[in-house]
């Protein structure tokens, strides 16, 4: 039996986070080479044969929901799946990455991820950033020290407000988001057995926030005051503003304001409050100079890591590091070589978002089937097996709405504006069923109320199951047979073609009911949305 | 003859004390005052002194929440259920008797000094013989529960002029004019917005008539409290005067308040009925002044605590006021 | 394999307990405990000791807002801060509560221990619910479950065909301060919370499907779910079935949330409000195996008028409580079932204008009843004015482990979040032996 003692595991593993850059592929290899260069050499070297590559329909549905955050009409499954042209997976993926979708969908998933835990939301302002392919460290800069005056910043500020009550929580979130690194462990105790992190690693990366404050709605920060905190020992210590890496900056001497300044200073900031104004900014700023100090060249890993680790999350359900916020020396990532090539390619081409996520998308990796004959299933991060992952509410919502439409609406011969027209209002209207879906987060369950939800909520009926002009039940009652009918919900619902295996069993669910078909399809296409299938991305 | 004008309303004096100030009976023609405390006492103490001395004359087992005067005879009553009748010459208890099951919320005597009576959440009112202690009535027109079911509060009680009349009024609005020959009831009038139940946020209620007064010439009843509550943590309704001619049943004057948050605790007539006083607080507290003529608000002052029983003077320009941590006396000569 | 992983910020406190791993193997398919599978150590004996375990429950009169403990269990009668209220003596020689819970004083001795030493240091609404239901502080980077999922999670049946955590919380103030969280233990244990329907929501079939067919209609959802599982898994994608298996069973539970079933002598037991009703739906819902139910009494937060609105709430909230276990008490369950009275914070000694009690944390009280309790039991001494805390002060870990220990739950339990042990309580935390039986 093997025993295990939590610090033994700490000689185990010894990682270096800076790979030689000598070591690596070349800088100028396709991204989706590498990746499948390196995670194939694993495999290899685990003697694990992956599972084969998805089919056509399966990719366009994967795709689809992971660029556009919704299935793919029928009308887009068939012309995919017909179509010849070898390059139709990049072109596909280009003309998903060209929607408008796809900008509104990425604003959705950052503003999830980095306003948890918030009531607040940026998706405003991420929108208008991701329309213009601003890059991360532009995005980073502007959520940390955002100008209130430029338009083009406009809601930025909401990043850091809500969390302005709480500075510990604005630390920690703050590294976490941006730098995989959770620090939280570190505030009561040095990590006893990371040793990267001590007190003064979180105490270091508070005193960038320390003089931060909210005045009147607006950010204000001051050009002094220090952060003291007590050690486990009781001594008192001053922190010094530390980044992850150890790099210390040197504040220039600031004293304590005089009486006759602070009056001064309060005077300001009421005038700015009275103006509705940002206060003016300090001549030193603690927290610019975090921007400034985690973008340097010898610094800035962590944030470029930080960035690839998350989006392959996104995409494969779990991280080349993992957890997420687990961003050191003790937690390998499970492919050293590939983070590495994949970092240094993003710091080299300016965090541009969609060139690295079109590098993912392409990668045969990313197409590997969900689906695993073999018997004992393969360690997660060896990605020798794609994983089900369950759809956001955003994703479950519009996807809902559009598996529930009169498929003539997006047929092949309807001009795309109008479908992406279409598509856009669907999404709108989705919103607000999404708000009673959960946010999917690691190891989530599902729910029971979800399921009463959809077995016997008014709301599933009228919204989903109904009737009327542009809805699927509509289109089945005109099918002439039932065979029709399952074709029709199967590829709408399902986005592919129905299997040998379930015509049958579906037939004779309908027949059974030959005497109230309206009841009989509507039943159908809800045992089609319940399904897993539906509420998976796999 | 000194004029008694709202507008020249000033502070006198003011004491801070430690404790809760509820009740306040005034010696006639004089600025002696007994007061009943939340320190459980009934003090004496003359309020033209610059330092008064607050004599202590007794104690009950609980908040002192009503004292009233005929001649030397001083009534107090208590949350503990009791009524106590003391010798103000003696400065000693004449009887004590167990009034109420539940808490005294006031007690009051009739012009003519032959009655008292006193209102408790058992929803009873005692009709009292003042010179022998003997109980002549037991009033019962309230429910004894809301329609929430949890336990009513009869708070205000008030007789007419001529001693004929008492009027007794609760939590949830609900107003009986007694006549006090018969111990029979006359009339019931009905204040309802003075009762705040709030069935969705916070499920419990609030408010209820805090105080009544009948006009000089007793055609009148003004009914006090506060208007409806949004949120029912805090005392913040709109202090509420409702003015009624009981005879015709009719609601006549509603003086709305837009300044201040509160209940309006007492009710006093001009004694030549010049003007109607309301006194009260939440966190702060206040002096009103109506014109029932006009249907006028004359004045809304701000006053230094919550005040919770009040005096005026024969002339009625001086006033007395007791209430959280301070006892304070206005001048409204003019 | 794979390099192990370590992540945790353990401390020798949390080095790997049998019984925290007995809890970490009967998980059902939580990933949270899914790297210690490799261990060996379920033994049979342990194994009944878990499953007598598992027949406790728990009944949280939740009494949101915050209710004053001078009014309650805690009197001061006759200091400034004290108020009008007397103190009645207790079947409890020398201790007096309220005097408005002449049934609880009566019932005291027999089943009902006082905790007057609470000192959480919490006095907002929200904090204070928080670490009053979960028993901790928030930590960024962990999301806790509450009271409610941990007792689930213990005390629950696997196969459960009733809901393991049920909450009801009417009044609208105060409802999304904490509301019920399951955290990392997942939706599982997640409440079925009850807002404005006696009835759970989505419990009933909507009228325009016949039975059969709604049936029929779920068979077919599992064979095309079947279909797609093949070759798949993963715990998100076995909750999302287990979810739906479970929806036949709640709906056949329907009758437990019905108060009609109960005598009309039953119900004017409890009495015709709200809460009354509520109690006895916990009542009904315990005895048939849900291990948690919260009953949420709001609104508490007396900052004007404390004296009338604890005269409206506390007699209720005598009637209700020593009704509730009269009746656990007669039908055999008591011994079985911790009843616990608990708000967010207590209230202040001082007296506002508004003749008010404000928020306050610093020393107030809380009451353990039935399961597990010495009846009579006082823990914990506050100074002559309620000010703060002179003897046994606690905070909310303790009450927490006292709790877990009533129940048969060891405090120091541990649950894996990845490789990192999260043990149930604080290490070094100490149940209040002195209210345990």
């Amino acid at each position: 039996m093997r025993t295990l003692s939590f610090f033994s595991l700490a000689l185990l593993t010894a990682w270096s986070p800076l790979a030689s850059a000598a070591d690596l592929l070349p800088a100028d290899r396709p991204i989706e080479q590498v990746i499948d260069h390196y995670i194939e050499a694993r495999l290899q070297q685990e003697k694990v044969v992956p599972a084969g590559q998805i089919d056509d329909a399966n990719l366009i549905r994967r795709l689809t929901l992971d660029l556009n955050g919704r299935i793919p009409t029928a009308a887009e499954v068939q012309a995919f799946v017909r179509s010849t042209d070898p390059a139709k997976r990049a072109k596909l993926i280009d003309r998903l990455m060209a929607s408008p979708a796809f900008v509104r969908h990425q604003a959705t998933e950052f503003d999830t991820m980095l306003m948890a835990g918030t009531n607040a939301s940026i998706r405003d302002y991420l929108l208008k950033a991701f329309a213009n392919n601003r890059s991360w460290d532009r995005i980073f800069r502007e959520l940390l020290l955002p100008d209130e005056n430029d338009p083009q910043q406009q809601g930025a500020s909401a990043f850091m407000k809500p969390r302005l009550t709480d500075l510990d929580k604005l630390t920690n979130d703050v590294s976490v988001a941006f730098f995989g690194v959770n620090v939280s462990c570190a505030r009561c105790h040095d990590h006893p057995l990371v040793p990267d992190w001590k007190q003064d690693h979180f105490f270091g990366m508070k005193a960038f926030f320390n003089r931060t404050f909210d005045n009147g709605g607006f950010l204000g920060e001051r050009g002094y005051g220090v952060l003291k905190f007590k050690t486990t020992k009781g001594v008192e210590k001053q922190a010094k503003m530390m980044f992850l890496t150890g790099k210390v900056i040197e504040a220039p001497a600031s004293s304590e304001p005089s009486n006759e300044e602070q009056k001064k200073e309060k005077a300001a900031l009421e005038e700015a409050k009275r103006k509705k104004k940002a206060p003016p900014a300090p001549s030193f700023s603690a927290r610019a100079q975090l921007v400034k100090v985690a973008l340097e060249p010898e610094q800035r890993d962590f944030f470029a890591r930080a960035l690839v680790n998350r989006l392959w999350l996104r995409l494969h359900g779990h991280g080349l590091v993992a957890p997420l916020d687990q961003m050191h020396s003790e937690n390998a990532p499970s492919h050293p070589e590939l983070l590495t090539w994949l970092a240094r390619d993003t710091v080299a081409h300016g965090y541009d978002v969609r060139r690295l996520l079109r590098g993912l998308v392409m990668s045969k990796t990313y197409s590997r089937s969900s689906r695993w004959d073999g018997e004992v299933t393969p360690a997660l991060n060896l990605f020798a097996v794609a994983r089900v992952r369950p759809l956001t509410p955003m994703q479950m919502a519009t996807s809902l709405r559009l598996a529930t439409s009169d498929p003539a609406s997006f047929a092949a011969d309807r001009k795309p504006q109008e479908v992406e027209k279409k598509i856009e209002q669907l999404e709108g209207s989705a919103s607000g069923f999404a708000r009673l879906i959960e946010q999917p987060h690691e190891d989530f369950q599902i729910s029971v109320s979800e399921a009463l939800l959809f077995s016997n909520n008014d709301r599933v009926l009228r919204e989903f199951l109904a009737e009327g002009g542009d809805r699927l039940l509509t289109r089945l009652k005109q099918a002439r047979n039932p065979r029709e009918v399952i074709d029709l919900a199967v590829r709408n619902v399902c986005s592919r073609d129905p299997r040998p295996e379930e015509i049958p069993v579906l037939v004779e669910y309908l027949s059974k009911r030959a005497d109230r078909p309206t009841e009989a399809q509507r039943q159908l296409i809800w045992a089609l949305l319940t399904s897993a299938e539906f509420r998976f991305n796999y | 003859m000194a004029l008694a004008n709202p507008e020249k309303l000033k502070v006198v004096t003011t004491l801070s004390r430690r404790d809760v100030y509820f009740s306040l009976a005034r010696v006639p023609r004089s600025s002696r005052v007994f007061l009943g405390c939340s320190d459980f006492k009934v003090y004496e103490a003359d309020l033209a002194q610059p330092k008064p001395d607050f004599k202590e004359i007794g104690a009950h087992n609980s908040y002192v929440t009503g004292v009233a005067l005929h001649g030397t005879t001083l009534l107090s009553c208590s949350y503990d259920g009791r009524v106590i009748w003391w010798d103000t010459e003696k400065k000693a208890q004449i009887r004590a008797v167990d009034a109420h099951q539940k808490w005294i919320r006031r007690i009051i005597i009739s012009p003519d000094g032959k009655r008292a009576a006193s209102v408790a959440d058992d929803m009873v009112c005692k009709v009292w013989d003042v010179a022998s202690g003997k109980m002549v009535y037991e009033l019962r027109g309230h429910q004894v529960k809301t329609p929430h079911h949890f336990p009513s509060m009869l708070y205000a009680s008030a007789f007419s002029a001529d001693s004929k009349l008492l009027a007794t009024g609760d939590k949830v609005g609900h107003i009986v004019l007694w006549d006090l020959a018969s111990g029979k009831e006359v009339t019931t009038l009905e204040a309802p917005v003075m009762y705040t139940w709030d069935p969705v946020a916070r499920r419990h209620s609030i408010g209820g008539i805090r105080s009544l007064a009948f006009s000089p010439d007793g055609t009148q009843l003004a009914v006090g409290g506060m208007g409806k509550v949004g949120n029912i943590d805090h005392l913040e309704g709109k202090t509420r005067v409702e003015v009624f001619d009981w005879q015709k049943g009719q609601q006549t004057h509603l003086f709305a308040g837009d300044k201040f948050n509160g209940l309006v605790n007492q009710l006093r007539f001009h004694p030549q009925g010049e003007w109607l006083l309301g006194a009260g607080g939440a966190g702060d507290g206040f002096l009103l002044f109506y014109d029932l003529k006009s249907k006028k608000t004359l004045r809304q002052e701000k006053a230094p605590m919550h005040i919770h029983d009040v005096a005026l003077n024969e002339e009625g320009n001086t006033l007395y006021t007791a209430g959280h941590n301070k006892i304070v006396v206005f001048d409204l000569k003019g | 394999m794979a390099a192990p992983r370590k992540t945790f910020c353990g401390s020798p406190d949390h080095a790997l307990d049998r019984r925290g791993f007995l809890g970490a193997a009967l998980a059902t398919g939580g990933a949270f405990a899914a790297d210690m599978t490799g261990l060996n150590v379920l033994t049979q004996a342990a194994l009944a000791g878990e499953l007598k375990k598992k027949q406790r429950r728990c009944i949280l009169l939740w009494l949101a807002g915050g209710a004053s403990q001078l009014e309650t269990w805690d009197p001061k009668p006759g200091a400034a801060t004290g108020g009008p209220f007397r103190a009645i003596q207790t079947s409890v020689p020398g201790v007096h509560i309220s005097e408005l819970m002449p049934r609880m004083a009566r019932r005291l001795s027999r089943n009902t221990a006082l905790v007057r030493s609470l000192n959480t240091r919490n006095g907002d609404h929200g904090g204070g619910a928080r670490l009053m239901m979960r028993g901790r502080r928030d930590e960024a980077n962990i999301r806790y479950p509450d009271l409610g999922a941990v007792l689930a999670r213990e005390l629950g049946q696997t196969e459960s065909k009733v809901p393991d955590y049920v909450s009801f919380y009417f009044a609208t103030e105060g409802r999304d301060f904490a509301p019920g969280a399951a955290g990392f233990l997942g939706s599982r244990y997640a409440p079925m919370e009850l807002y404005k329907s006696m009835i759970p929501e989505n419990i009933r079939k909507l009228d325009s499907i016949s039975a059969l067919d709604h049936k029929e209609r779920a068979d077919l959802r599992d064979f095309l779910t079947r279909q797609f599982e093949r070759g798949r898994s993963s715990s998100t994608l076995a909750s999302h079935n287990e979810a739906y298996q479970r929806v036949r069973g709640l709906m056949a539970c329907d009758k437990l949330f019905d108060i009609e079933q109960e005598p009309a002598k039953m119900r004017e037991h409890y009495g015709p409000t709200q809460f009354g009703e509520q109690a006895l739906v916990a009542r009904r819902l315990v005895e048939a195996g849900v291990p948690f139910v919260r009953v949420a009494r709001a609104w508490w937060d007396s900052h004007g008028q404390n004296f009338e609105t604890h005269q409206e709430l506390v007699p209720e909230l005598d009637h209700v409580m020593g009704a509730l276990l009269d009746d656990l008490e007669q039908r055999g369950l008591l011994d079985s079932t911790l009843v616990i009275t608990l708000a967010e914070f207590g209230r202040t000694p001082g007296i506002n204008a508004s003749l008010g009690r404000d928020h306050f944390a610093s020393a107030w009280s809380m009451s353990l009843s039935g399961c597990g309790i010495k009846g009579g039991a006082v823990y914990g001494k506050t100074d002559a004015s309620g000010n703060r805390v002179v003897e046994g002060e606690v905070g909310a870990a303790e009450v927490f482990a006292t709790i877990y220990a009533a129940l048969g739950i060891n405090p120091q339990k541990n649950y894996y979040l990845g490789s990192r042990p999260i043990p149930l309580t604080d290490p070094g935390t100490k149940p209040i032996k002195e209210v345990l039986a």
